[in-house]
């Protein structure tokens, strides 16, 4: 069966598509900046220097929200892309694979690992903003960040896929971006730290995949972290492979029924 | 079996309660056009779906190009191309970049890939396009990209179904045109489906009439038209009913018409052949004294073989109504996105 090929068609394809449409493009921009700049700037003023650097482990609260504005942006992009397979299967795209003697698996893992690429491009924009913005930011950790970014964008590519393969029609979209989106950035220590919430609630925060993205993004560009690195990694791998495997399985299932 | 290109047996697809292909057998030799008729809902599409192994079948088994569509799904797709009833272009690529993917898929590269993009573009009549947005494409350039698309792998079978749907009347010719110079040139087996009987009767080599999930007939065109016995006679006379009454049986008589009927001040005939029955009824008509006004003959178009098999009419209003509810369905949906 044809796997290299497919691998190569739905990556092209994923990246033309978002080479041409614009609007995606900012959209998902946008939004990370405007918490930036309104929560960022806000509290910054409100909280001074000195009291800042007591609450976020040493450093001024917008540089602890950078790296977090960085991994929301990756986050909401790929989640987007993982989802956005039900209008493929809407306008027919989808078909056209189905029927193809070609490997599904591939196909699917093509067309997140484009996606994700597209993402980790759009968290590197916003990442060359923060480090214009903010002073401080390490240099040296924007490669292994973005790294990281690819695996976290292939995990929320893998469940936005898991995801669309339950709705029966894209119109439920928006609600469940906003339904999923909102909370897991909320509970994933990119606006606060974690370090000091009783632990009944860290247990929540623990189990949001989002919240080893955020932080060990923050180690990579600020030096602070509140989780061990190597737990981080491994928590982002362990949950790439199973969201990719989990979307793989639903679409070599899939049929037109 | 190495005659067909197609064989289905006694396929069967259920959703729920409905059973959407009753039944269905049929056998599609190598290089012929077979034609699917029916209205909608007739289960065109879902014995498509079945044939190109992206739907399972409740029950039965088919054969495309020598291989079970359900146990060697994988050798069906290496032999088959695909026209879905909906488009399925990717509308924000261009014509050149949707082939392209198209061509990746089927395991082309390098040149010959980029010859086989350029041929198809050459054939679909879209070099000139071929870098422009396919969401800014006609319906008919849509359609034609599709059909080079699927022929771009030289499968053995392509299947189309209702290639010509949504269209203008010219753009249809030309599909129709294309669909013809298709078969002369790439020898290739044609399965497709349509609601249109101009277009079976152009096109197909065989058509199998299909409602409510059963082939009702099947045939060449003209074995269809002619299973209904012949030519329709009008003769409008102006007479006393009694006398036309006895005109009429006497014809059926002589055996010059199978049978008849009166429709408002005409007397129908069903005969053999038109021409051969006229001069035998303006004969008796002089013996009976009936008054002849008008004498007119017609065909029976596979409309009349549908309408005789399946006891309605197919009516392309029907047809028209329900694409547009389709096509507005379709447009919304993509102004929502
Ligand atoms: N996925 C499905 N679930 C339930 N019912 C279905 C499904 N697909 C088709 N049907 C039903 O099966 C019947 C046959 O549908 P099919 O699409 O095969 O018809 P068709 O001949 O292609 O008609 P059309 O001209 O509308 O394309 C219809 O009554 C349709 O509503
Ligand atoms: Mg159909």
């Amino acid at each position: 069966m044809n796997e290299g090929g497919i691998l190569l068609a739905m990556t092209y394809r994923q990246l033309k598509r978002y080479f041409r449409a614009k609007s995606r493009l900012i959209g998902t921009i946008v939004n990370p900046l405007i918490f930036f700049l309104f929560l960022g700037m806000g509290w910054s003023f409100s909280l001074g220097g000195g009291l800042s650097k007591q609450l976020f482990g040493g450093i001024d609260y917008l540089a602890f929200l950078a790296p977090g504005i960085t991994v929301m942006t990756i986050f909401t992009s790929s989640l987007v892309g993982g989802i956005s397979v039900i209008w493929d299967k809407e306008f027919g795209f989808l078909k056209e694979v189905l029927v193809a003697p070609a490997s599904r698996t591939y196909a699917i893992i093509g067309r997140a690992f484009g996606d994700s690429l597209t993402s980790v491009l759009q968290g590197a924009i916003v990442l060359c903003m923060m480090y214009l913005l903010v002073p401080g930011l390490k240099l040296e950790g924007s490669l292994p960040a973005l790294a990281l970014g690819l695996v976290t964008a292939l995990s929320f590519n893998g469940l936005g896929i898991a995801i669309a393969s339950k709705m029966r029609s894209p119109e439920g979209f928006q609600l469940i971006m906003s339904l999923i989106t909102l909370p897991l950035i909320f509970l994933s220590g990119a606006f606060y730290p974690i370090d000091r919430l009783p632990s009944a609630a860290k247990i929540i925060f623990y189990m949001n995949p989002l919240t080893f993205a955020v932080d060990s993004t923050r180690y990579f560009l600020t030096g602070v972290n509140s989780i061990p690195l190597i737990a981080d990694i491994s928590a982002l791998i362990i949950l790439c492979i199973g969201f990719i495997t989990v979307s793989v399985r639903i679409f070599e299932r899939s049929t037109i029924e | 079996m190495d005659e067909s290109a197609i064989s289905a047996r006694n396929l069967v697809k259920k959703f729920g309660d409905l059973i959407a292909v009753n039944r269905v057998s049929f056998d599609v030799k190598k290089g012929e056009i077979f034609g699917f008729l029916g209205p909608n809902g007739a289960g065109k599409t879902t014995t498509i779906n079945i044939l190109v192994t992206v739907m399972k079948p409740t029950g039965g088994e088919a054969f495309v190009a020598g291989h079970n569509v359900i146990k060697e799904p994988i050798k069906v797709r290496e032999k088959i191309g695909v026209v879905f009833q909906d488009n399925t272009a990717d509308r924000y690529l261009t014509g050149w970049e949707n082939l392209y993917i198209h061509g990746l898929i089927y395991g082309l590269k390098g040149d010959e890939l980029k010859m086989r993009i350029e041929d198809a573009l050459e054939f679909a009549e879209l070099t000139k396009f071929k870098s422009v947005p396919v969401k800014n494409y006609s319906g008919g350039m849509m359609r034609r990209l599709e059909i080079a698309r699927a022929l771009m792998h030289s499968p053995e079978v392509l299947f189309l179904d209702e290639p010509t749907i949504g269209l203008d009347p010219q753009t249809r010719a030309r599909i129709w045109e294309y669909i013809r110079m298709l078969r002369k040139e790439e020898n290739v087996t044609i399965f497709m489906t349509t609601h249109y009987m101009d277009e079976a009767e152009k096109l197909c080599d065989k058509v199998a009439i299909i409602d409510h999930g059963k082939i009702m007939a099947m045939g060449s065109p003209e074995d269809l038209k002619n299973s209904l016995g012949g030519d329709m006679l009008y003769v409008k006379v102006n007479n006393p009913m009694d006398e036309i009454k006895e005109f009429a049986e006497e014809i059926v008589r002589e055996r010059i018409a199978l049978s008849y009927r009166l429709v408002g001040d005409m007397v129908a005939f069903s005969v053999r052949y038109a021409s051969k029955a006229i001069p035998p009824v303006f004969e008796l008509a002089n013996t009976f004294d009936i008054k002849v006004e008008e004498i007119k003959y017609t065909q029976p178009s596979l409309g009349d073989v549908f309408l005789h098999y399946t006891g309605r009419e197919l009516r392309d209003e029907e047809g028209n109504w329900k694409d547009l509810i389709r096509m507005r369905r379709a447009a919304r949906a993509r102004m929502r996105r």
